[in-house]
């Protein structure tokens, strides 16, 4: 992992089209940032991301087409 | 068309012209970008295949705004991603998950797909509003409804 250390206002290039600014600090230590990047790329927190990863994860964790075929039969 | 193998084994036929294209693949999915809609022949749920990853099958069903409230709006970002004009239709859908709870059938309100039913772009659209449910009891399991009914 690549560390860099960045103030208030500095900012942080990945690439030639995604740019990270700092752009509020709290007491706290809470750290706001600004994302500038192309719409092709999602932008998620990190924990959000990971939730619904696993949830995609556990809703194809089956057979679906057995499922569906289950759930047809039973309306019958 | 081409053919395809998929996970439970049967060969299926693929009109190139008919797959839809997530961009971004789904949340954990990012290589399966092709989709092609399947349904069991009845009722309201249909089966999102990637023709490119046999494993990212996805149950959806429409987004009902008379049980649910109205549907997500979308993002200038996802407007753009989805190629979306003021002209265009977009469908809302729940990914649904069957098999995490046996009593119920699930439904994610915090990730649901925005598809534009004109250029067959769709994606996964993680919502920011926190009361949104990432396992809504969207139907009971359909085994314990004819359990109860016997």
């Amino acid at each position: 992992m690549i560390v860099l250390r960045r103030t208030l206002g500095q900012a942080i290039h990945i690439g030639d089209d995604i740019r990270i600014v700092v752009t509020e600090t709290e007491v706290n230590g809470r750290v706001h940032l600004g994302i500038e990047a192309p719409n092709t790329i999602s932008i998620h927190r990190l924990e959000i991301y990971e939730r619904i990863q696993a949830e995609n994860c556990s809703a194809v964790n089956g057979n679906v087409m057995d499922w569906l075929k289950g759930a047809s039969n039973e309306e019958e | 068309m081409k053919k395809n193998k998929s996970a439970w084994k049967a060969e299926i036929e693929i009109d190139e012209a008919k797959q839809l294209c997530f961009p971004h693949g789904m949340v954990g999915f990012p290589e399966a970008k092709k989709y092609v809609v399947m349904n069991s022949g009845g009722g309201d749920i249909v089966c999102f295949q990637s023709t490119e990853q046999v494993e990212a099958s996805f149950l959806m069903t429409t987004w009902n705004e008379a049980d649910l409230g109205p549907a997500p709006s979308l993002t200038p970002d996802q407007k753009a991603a989805l190629e979306f004009s003021d002209t265009h239709n977009i469908l809302w859908l729940l990914v649904l998950n069957p098999f995490a709870d046996q009593e119920w059938v699930l439904a994610n309100m915090q990730a649901p797909v925005a598809l534009n039913q004109d250029t067959g772009l769709g994606m996964q659209c993680i919502q920011a509003d926190p009361r949104l449910e990432l396992r809504y009891h969207w139907m009971p399991q359909p085994s314990r409804e004819a359990k109860k009914a016997a």
